[in-house]
């Protein structure tokens, strides 16, 4: 299977490290025999339709910042468009910073890749917040898969269990701590006393929160990835103008401590229920959705099933990469079966 | 004798080359034959028309512009060194003027429409040859010979709408054509019609793909009951191998239809199987000979298969930038369908395949094809294959070749094969896989490219195939 490497920050080398440890496994378990025939970062590509030496890559990367650097394979300026459009590849995994308020690059990635035929795997949420229906409508029209199980809570199946794992129920809300940085930043100011600021900072100087950390507190890192559930497991098809967003930053300290005398905290709570919303709200302390630090947990309300939570880490590179290397194999699976039909 | 002469494109490639041939085809009138002449277009203009029709698709005006003043240019050009009558020139010149403005007309439809369907690909690949056609005919009549020129359609050769690889409606055709160009034998007159192209029912040109010219020919030929077809080219005729490889390579007087279609197959230059197919129902020879060399009889090809005593094989070629692919595992042992499935897949990815083995075991199946498909072709297999519990692994061995060798003389004869591994392995060549059908007329096998050429000399010794 042959794959274009779109973005090789933390995501992207995280997940050539990935299959370089399982390469074997990957092989004999899934029948998976993953092809990087081309990589793109800031300042351009290297390419090798044979596949990329993926060691290499990581090093080339490591030691001069850019695999356009690579000797025989390397293109700097070479832009991504033109890597999509040139080169054979099933899949584009399309793992560039998201951009909330454009989308680009990764819209206009996913959009070409999608054009040319090309299955995309991506984790940058900055897109599909604000286009999904219409990117699943333009990969069904081509005959192309898009998944992006790594956009909602890195490594956890949330997305599979939602839509896969209770098939044939009915769900009907969903909500949830689906940010770890704003979780961190509230369970140190109920743990440790402090104030807002100095919490952000902290988790500024610990590298969970960005320089700009608006994306996190302000509510629309959550509210992209309620906009990717409700599109996905609900089959809404909303975009990020349809959610109600209130960040953290108006929190203080006394918000907190009043509610810890009625045995309760303060969550960033995103809920998808008939509409959808992301807004800090007092929870019982005893309640399952109630994780600390960089936690997330969601729980799924359904109709027979009753109420499913699932908890644990929600960001990181290898966690992420675990992601997109699920997303490739079920990919994989389903062309194998539509090949030998 | 009645004879159709076919000119590829190298043999009409500018206006020396024109005067060539028509002393070629006025030699041959004077000898108390007649002729219909076929002409590829001018050598290289389908490569550029082909060009500048993708230029085209992407709105690519100025390339268009300039496009048409080169063409423009290279045809006047011939004409200006083929023709001295001057009234003839005018005359040709017009043509010529009125045919590149109607090309620079579709190209700027197609430009501004963006859009290339194989239809409109058809109508501007066929402009190289509605040009070198009238120029030829104009040279003959500038020396002085009778002649009139025809497109395919005009000559009636009708196919079906398949856009790029039209088929001749075969019956039909023949007829149109013997009714269309019969009676022009008949007063005299030289038709030169265009190679490749054709018409629908309905009137639209098609062209005849792989094969091009060469097809045009034969079924002109087996139409008219030809004597003979003669396809004029640079080379002297089919060789007992590559010269650039076998110095000592030389020109086969004669082979059957059915060798050089396992020759044509193996990229013997200048022919397609295709091309073959009218001449051999026909029973009507055809003559590979050099325009540039008329001297030379060239190559017979025949219906007749005269085996000579010792001539066991005619000769052998070298197919270069091709890749084996290896699937293996032992699942495969008594599953039956895994070999359709492979091959299900590979189509389906538009993957042609050139050989085939499997052993008996059924462990595993090799199959060689392109090398540019090498990486569609693995990640497909990949993808379809893996992982089922039937296949264990996909291998490939990028660069190998494959020594073709052809020779109707090898039915029947053993100890074929053993002399002819004996003496690849006398030069320390191993071969990866060994193919023979069973129609014994060959024997292919694949070894490393960089073994490639010296296996070819191996076997052309043995066989003394340069005496």
């Amino acid at each position: 299977m042959r794959i274009i490497l779109l973005g090789f920050g933390v995501v992207g080398q995280s997940f050539l490290q990935l299959l370089t440890l399982r390469y074997n496994e990957l092989a004999s378990i899934y029948g998976l025999r993953p092809r990087i025939v081309a990589i793109v970062d800031k300042k351009g590509a290297a390419i090798d339709e044979r596949g990329l030496d993926m060691k290499k890559m990581l090093k080339v990367k490591k030691e001069m910042g850019s695999v356009s650097k690579a000797d025989d394979k390397g293109f700097p300026n070479l832009s991504a468009e033109e890597v999509i459009k040139k080169t054979e590849a099933e899949i584009v995994i399309e793992v560039t910073p998201t951009d909330i308020k454009s989308g680009e690059p990764g819209l206009t990635h996913i959009e070409t890749s999608i054009k040319n035929g090309k299955h995309v795997i991506t984790t940058n949420k900055g897109p599909l917040a604000l286009a999904l229906p219409a990117l699943m409508d333009l990969a069904e029209y081509n005959g192309v898969y898009l998944r992006f199980s790594g956009t909602v809570g890195g490594g956890m199946p949330i997305l599979d269990l939602g839509r896969k794992c209770l098939i044939a129920d009915r769900i009907i809300s969903i909500r949830g701590i689906l940010n770890g940085t704003t979780n961190y930043i509230l369970t140190e100011m109920s743990e440790k006393n402090i104030e807002f600021n100095e919490a952000l900072r902290k988790a500024q100087e610990l590298g969970y929160a960005e320089k700009d950390p608006s994306l996190d507190i302000d509510g629309f890192d959550t509210a992209s990835k309620l906009v990717i559930m409700a599109n996905w497991i609900m089959g809404k098809k909303v975009t990020l103008k349809d959610v109600k967003i209130n960040g953290i930053r108006n929190i203080t300290l006394k918000d907190l401590m009043d509610a810890d005398k009625n045995g309760k905290t303060i969550k960033l709570i995103g809920s998808i229920d008939k509409e959808l919303e992301v807004k800090p709200k007092e929870i019982s302390k005893k309640d399952v959705l109630c994780v600390h630090g960089t936690f997330n947990a969601v729980t799924f309300v359904s109709e027979f099933a009753g109420e499913e939570t699932i908890i644990g880490k929600g960001a990181g590179g290898m966690e992420t990469a675990s992601a997109i290397l699920r997303d490739l194999i079920d990919i994989k699976t389903n062309l194998s079966a539509r090949m030998m039909a | 004798m009645k004879l159709v002469m076919k000119f590829g494109g190298s043999s009409v490639a500018n206006g020396d080359c024109m005067k060539r041939v028509a002393k070629i085809v006025s030699d041959f009138v004077n000898q108390g034959n007649r002729l219909v002449v076929v002409v590829s277009a001018l050598e290289g203009v389908t490569d550029q028309l082909l060009e500048a029709s993708e230029e085209a698709k992407k709105g690519n005006l100025n390339y268009t512009r300039e496009f048409i003043e080169k063409i423009k240019e290279r045809h006047l050009n011939t004409i200006k060194d083929a023709i001295k009558n001057q009234s003839l020139k005018k005359e040709i010149e017009s043509i010529v003027r009125s045919i590149v403005e109607e090309i620079e007309k579709v190209l700027t439809g197609i430009a501004y429409l963006g859009e290339l369907t194989p239809k409109s690909l058809d109508y501007v690949l066929s402009f190289g040859e509605r040009l070198s056609t009238p120029i030829l005919c104009y040279s003959l009549l500038d020396i002085g010979l009778n002649s009139k020129f025809l497109s395919g359609k005009d000559a009636g050769i009708v196919t079906d709408s398949n856009y790029g690889e039209a088929r001749p409606l075969m019956r039909l055709t023949k007829y149109q054509v013997k009714q269309k160009l019969e009676p022009m034998l008949d007063e005299g007159i030289i038709p030169v019609v265009t190679g490749y192209i054709a018409s629908t029912q309905e009137g639209f040109i098609t062209t005849l793909g792989r094969g091009g010219s060469d097809y045009s020919a034969t079924i002109i030929g087996s139409s008219l009951n030809a004597d003979e077809i003669c396809i004029w080219t640079d080379v002297d005729g089919l060789m007992t191998a590559d010269p650039k490889i076998v110095p000592s390579a030389r020109t086969m007087p004669e082979i059957s239809f059915q060798e050089a279609i396992e020759m044509a197959l193996f990229g013997a230059k200048g022919l397609h199987p295709r091309a073959l197919e009218p001449a051999m129902e026909e029973g009507i020879p055809v003559r590979i000979r050099n325009t540039f060399n008329p001297e030379n009889p060239g190559t017979l090809i025949d219906n007749k298969q005269k085996i000579k005593a010792g001539e066991i094989v005619k000769a052998v070629s070298l197919i270069k930038s091709v890749s084996l692919v290896n699937i293996s595992g032992a699942g495969m042992v008594g599953a039956p369908g895994t070999a359709a499935k492979v091959f299900d897949v590979l189509g389906k990815n538009n993957v042609n395949v050139l050989m085939i083995s499997q052993s008996a075991s059924e462990a595993n199946i090799s199959f060689i094809i392109k090398r540019a498909s090498l990486g569609k072709a693995m990640s497909a297999l990949e993808i379809a294959l893996l992982g089922q519990g039937i296949v264990r692994e996909i291998t490939a061995d990028e660069d190998v070749c494959i020594v073709a060798i052809v020779g109707a003389g090898m039915k029947g004869t053993p100890g074929v094969a053993a002399r002819v591994f004996n003496a690849v392995a006398k030069k320390g060549v191993n071969v990866i896989m060994i193919s023979q059908g069973s129609s014994e007329v060959n024997i292919s096998f694949a070894v490393k490219e960089k073994d490639g050429e010296n296996a070819v000399r191996a076997i052309h010794e043995e066989f003394g195939l340069s005496r």
